[in-house]
């Protein structure tokens, strides 16, 4: 059942409700009227994110959506262990649309390991806004600066949604901006919208280590994705506006590496390996 | 191994069923105190464990180590009866869609860490084979938002509902999830062994007679 499934369905009942018969009754229809516009809008969402290619385009999936209520900005990564250096901090990261300059001064300082939100994160799996963190920066001034500091980058206010991988790591997801909005809506939202776009992510970052595994270039990738989606090579020549001689040796080239026989079977291999979807 | 016991077996599963329902109890009573499931003789059993209930039990040695419950969505469940603010839009039924409740590993059992233990992975990997081989495709689940992106991670599309909605000291959300070869693939990577996890092979000619 796909998301527009619902979508459709969900626009067919909407156009039906609002014929109601007492105020009550039509103070309630409105009511489920606006949460039922609430998962439409969520669906979408998720269905934009699911349709990213890369860690960017969900980035920027994300941003468009909550840039007006004032948030910017995008951080998550798995949660470092006390003591990683600042590469293995830096590797941590999934997604991110962050002021360079913050980025430099957080991952080289330690202020991750001084951060309350990276405390509140591996303690509580409910989601927060940064200024519920004040009692954790009451008595403690490293913490308090690095909230401060952050403010001097236009990342004065956030909400973290805390997530927990197959893995069994924790991660934090946060979106943060200098003044922002966070309407109970949002944060529903928000706390379904951040596991998909991680997961997403994950499964993104997966897919290209086997493709690097297999040495399956970026090309050849796109290749097999457009023979998946059942194109001949003339019509995948026309579409990568290459021609029909060049798509047939990178199919040569990519069948050869997954030691697949014929072009059916490169794609049953290509899927099986997750180097297509 | 995961031994599926419904309304044609249940006699055969006497001990075992008696035992899947004081875990039940155990867990869902006195750790997570869902005060109104509280039975008197400590074996949680509602109005859904009738003849349409199938039940899947981990079992190793004659101990029940393991349990969930699945629902057919054509007949009432939780979602339907109990919980139906949960969903906003279209609610999923048909004989493809089952709702996966009352799913519990014993204490000594569950994960180290957070990490999936291997009888959370079994009971995963017990209703993905048994939905490939009888023509199951989604689940309808009710829980913590929190176990969302492991859902995704395993391949599961999922879908939700309604938005999460706070019931007591936790946020539910409903989710339609649906799977594929790929969550099995995955799981089985996970576990680290090909096996089928099911005691007996899910027979595709009985199975099917019994979702029409």
């Amino acid at each position: 059942m796909s998301a527009s499934q619902f979508n459709d369905e969900s626009n067919r009942a909407s156009k039906s409700v609002g014929i109601a018969d007492s105020p009550r009754r039509n103070r309630r229809a409105r009511a489920g009227n606006s949460r039922r516009k609430d998962l439409d809008n969520t669906l979408t969402f998720i269905r934009d994110i699911d349709r990213a290619a890369s860690p960017i385009e969900i980035c920027s999936v994300i941003l468009k959506a909550v840039r007006p209520y004032g948030f910017n900005n995008i951080l998550a990564g798995t949660i470092p262990l006390p003591g990683s250096t600042q590469s293995q901090q830096e590797s941590n990261v999934v997604l991110a649309d962050w002021p360079m300059d913050w980025a430099q001064r957080y991952f080289s300082s330690g202020y991750l390991f001084a951060d309350p939100a990276i405390r509140r994160v591996t303690s509580d799996v409910s989601p927060f806004m940064w200024n519920e963190l004040a009692p954790l920066c009451r008595d403690d001034p490293m913490a308090s600066r690095v909230m401060d500091e952050a403010g001097d980058f236009q990342l004065k206010c956030g909400f973290t949604v805390p997530l927990v991988t197959l893995e069994g790591e924790v991660a934090g997801f946060s979106i943060a901006g200098p003044r922002v909005e966070m309407p109970p809506y949002l944060r529903g939202m928000m706390s379904l919208v951040t596991a998909y776009a991680f997961g997403h992510a994950l499964n993104l970052r997966a897919k290209s280590i086997e493709a690097a595994q297999a040495r399956i270039t970026p090309r050849e990738q796109e290749i097999l994705q457009w023979a998946a989606a059942g194109k001949t090579e003339w019509e995948i020549g026309e579409i990568l506006n290459i021609s029909e001689h060049t798509v047939d040796k990178f199919f040569r080239s990519a069948r050869s590496k997954l030691n697949a026989t014929n072009r059916t079977q490169a794609v049953a291999e290509a899927f099986r390996r997750y180097i297509i979807t | 191994m995961i031994h599926l016991v419904d309304a044609e077996n249940i006699r055969e599963y006497r001990a075992e069923m008696d035992q899947a329902y004081r875990l039940r109890h155990q867990v869902f009573v006195e750790e997570s105190k869902w005060e109104e499931l509280r039975k008197a003789d400590g074996r949680e059993i509602d109005q859904f464990d009738d003849g349409r209930a199938l039940h899947m039990l981990y079992i190793r040695d004659g101990a029940v180590l393991g349990y969930q419950r699945m629902l057919p969505t054509t007949k009432p469940h939780l979602l339907s009866d109990v919980l139906p603010d949960l969903c906003e839009g279209e609610r999923p039924v048909g004989p493809e869609v089952w709702e996966w409740t009352r799913y519990c590993v014993s204490r000594p059992h569950r994960e180290r860490g957070r990490a999936l233990s291997p009888i959370a992975n079994s009971l995963l990997s017990g209703i993905v084979e048994w939905g490939l081989s009888t023509g199951v495709s989604t689940i309808i689940i009710e829980m913590d938002p929190i176990w969302l992106l492991r859902l995704v991670q395993l391949y599961f599309r999922v879908t939700p509902l309604g938005l999460p909605r706070r019931y007591g000291p936790s946020d539910v959300v409903a989710v339609a999830a649906k799977f594929d070869s790929r969550t099995l693939a995955r799981l089985r990577e996970m576990r680290g062994d090909t096996e089928s996890v099911l005691y007996r092979p899910v027979h595709l000619e009985t199975a099917r007679s019994k979702l029409a």
